[in-house]
């Protein structure tokens, strides 16, 4: 395989914003690969996400995050040009229960992709892949626009750290 | 864990619905559950039906260039909205179990407070429909809408 440029510098920057910040730190999964068009990741077990308190399974929320997560990087990388992609819809079903005390683990793909919109579907299993504890289907908007493609939004940020700026840095990153 | 320590949970967890839905209070069945204190979802009774409300918080973002809060807590919560409301209207006291789950995401989901609200489309002996929306500035113009099919 050819080596891709653009994944070379997406990918660190993508691992950086999603796993240093905002709901996926507060989550704290990995992301284990990342190409164009598939994500994998791994989640760790833990205490404070279970939505059950009687078993101590995690929350469906917590698997619904993993899979917009995964899916929404297979989206974003797909594009030859890769940019922030809007969930249109997201569809989950739960196979099983998913098992206390286990990490999970998350694979996403895109499966068709038109000029419009890009579908997407990702499973989380824990022992087994042939048996998913959830499967989704995930269908992400293209949007036309120049502003959220990633080299403008890294051009935008690189801009602000120049010592030439005047004004302060603290708009909405800092929060 | 051992099974006589979950049948003390179940008593301990049958007995607070049932506190709960005599004083009105869904907030403590909410504070029962990790995942709610996770996220910061909290409810209250509000005249005939439950509302349930998302404060901001910085570890619920998205994207954070916008910023958005991130589409897996909006359906995170709309879930745990769904669930909540079977237990307290329904009479259910075991925790439903989630079957599927379909979210559209109509607008992006800006950084301030988001409410939601329920409604049991359908309770069969075994399935339950429930429909939920969220909002943010007005109920008629949500940010997204919830189906899913709860065993019980």
């Amino acid at each position: 395989m050819a080596f891709d440029m653009t994944m070379a510098l997406v990918r660190p920057v993508l691992k950086y914003a999603l796993e240093r910040n905002g709901h996926g730190a507060a989550l704290g999964f990995t992301l284990d690969k990342l190409e164009r068009g598939e994500t994998h990741l791994t989640f760790p077990y833990r205490e404070d996400l279970v939505g059950n308190p009687i078993t101590g399974v995690v929350h469906g929320g917590t698997i619904v995050s993993l899979l917009d997560t995964a899916c929404g990087c297979s989206a974003m990388t797909i594009q030859k040009k890769p940019s922030v992609t809007p969930t249109m819809d997201l569809r989950l079903d739960y196979m099983r229960p998913a098992q206390p005390r286990k990490p999970i683990y998350v694979e996403a793909k895109v499966y068709r992709q038109s000029s419009n919109v890009i579908f997407c579907r990702g499973v989380a299993w824990q022992d087994d892949k042939e048996n998913p504890i959830a499967h989704c289907v995930a269908n992400f908007m293209k949007v036309d626009s120049k502003s959220i493609q990633f080299r403008s939004i890294a051009w935008k940020k690189l801009r602000r750290l120049m010592p030439w700026r005047q004004t302060s840095v603290n708009d909405s990153e800092q929060k | 864990m051992d099974k006589q320590n979950t049948d003390e949970l179940l008593l301990d967890w049958q007995e607070r619905v049932g506190a709960a839905r005599q004083e009105r209070d869904p907030q403590s069945l909410l504070d029962m559950i990790p995942y709610a204190a996770f996220i910061g979802a909290q409810a209250k009774v509000d005249d005939q039906r439950l509302l349930y409300w998302l404060d901001k918080r910085a570890s619920n973002i998205g994207n954070p260039s916008l910023p958005a809060i991130h589409g897996g807590v909006i359906g995170g919560f709309l879930e745990l909205a769904a669930a909540i409301e079977i237990i307290y209207s329904l009479n259910v006291t075991d925790m439903p179990k989630v079957v599927d789950f379909s979210l559209d995401y109509l607008r992006p989901g800006r950084y301030k407070t988001i409410y939601a609200s329920c409604k049991v489309m359908r309770q069969g002996k075994k399935l339950v429909n429930v429909s939920a929306a969220a909002w943010q500035d007005d109920e008629q113009t949500p940010i997204a809408t919830a189906r899913c099919h709860f065993l019980i």
